[in-house]
């Protein structure tokens, strides 16, 4: 019965996926659930394992298919190369809140003028200057921010260990 | 290196691979002895990491005719061999690191 399940978890996979490995997968899981010793807590704990397996599996197989990475799950995945840093993510979310907040400002113009209404584009163009100045230069200041933090950590650390170690 | 996300799971199916080809079920054990039962692999887990292998051509599949498809053999490729290398030096590097930190401050 529970291989029965294990067969239907498997449709939670891609198609290609499923076609290439399934077989297999459900071959190694009958292998493994056949050299169980008898103990339920033992039985408890491989079951859960294996549905976490799959499930966390299945959604990194879909990530890297439509999005091509995978989103590291689990203390024991080790990302070697490239480590993101804390406070890239807080910048994200100030970049963000930042664009929804602008969406909800524009919403706000774009109300008061009617159809009728009729303004001349030449009377708009210094704002719209200082406007598009101000971007780039907010785009620039959380693009160097981003940088200076990804600097601080990953592959940066690993180069300054390559120094200490030829000193 | 390679720009390759090296997790726990990928590196012990990189050293169970080592030594001989190995087909699914025998690589979950011998990870198993290997860390002597510290690690255990969801099959979930075990096919992310071979497909992600396979994908960047680390490993690759022997192809045996009368091999059924359910014991398909895997084989550690010449390219997987070099960067399981390098991670084994960089892991090196960084313990003799932590070794020379760790006695700098019980000095």
């Amino acid at each position: 019965m529970l291989l029965t399940v294990y067969r239907c978890l498997l449709c939670l996979y891609p198609g290609s996926h499923r076609d290439e490995f399934s077989e297999e997968m459900t071959s190694v899981f009958r292998d493994a659930q056949s050299a169980l010793p008898r103990a339920l807590g033992t039985k408890t704990i491989f079951y859960r394992r294996e549905l976490c397996g799959l499930v966390s599996g299945a959604l990194c197989a879909h990530l890297d298919r439509i999005f091509g990475f995978t989103i590291p799950f689990r203390r024991c995945y080790m990302q070697s190369q490239f480590r993101f840093p804390r406070s890239t993510v807080f910048l994200m979310w100030v970049i963000l809140a930042g664009v929804l907040l602008a969406i909800a400002e524009a919403k706000n113009i774009a109300l008061p003028y009617g159809p009728t209404e009729t303004r001349s584009a030449w009377s708009m163009l210094p704002w719209f200057i200082v406007v598009a100045v101000i971007l780039v230069c907010s785009a620039g200041a959380a693009a160097w921010g981003i940088l200076l933090a990804l600097k601080r950590t990953g592959m940066h650390r690993l180069e300054r260990l390559d120094t200490a170690l030829k000193s | 290196m390679e720009i390759f996300a090296l997790s726990e799971p990928v590196l012990l199916v990189l050293l169970s691979l080592v030594e001989q080809p190995r087909h699914g079920y025998s690589i979950l054990k011998d990870i198993e002895s290997m860390s002597e039962d510290r690690v255990l692999l969801s099959t979930g887990t075990l096919y992310g990491a071979l497909q992600r292998l396979l994908d960047h051509g680390w490993i690759e599949r022997v192809q045996e005719d009368e091999t059924p498809r359910d014991h398909r053999t895997y084989r550690l490729t010449s390219r997987g061999r070099q960067n399981l290398q390098l991670e084994i030096e960089r892991m090196r590097d960084l313990t003799k690191v932590t070794g020379l930190r760790m006695a700098r401050k019980e000095a």
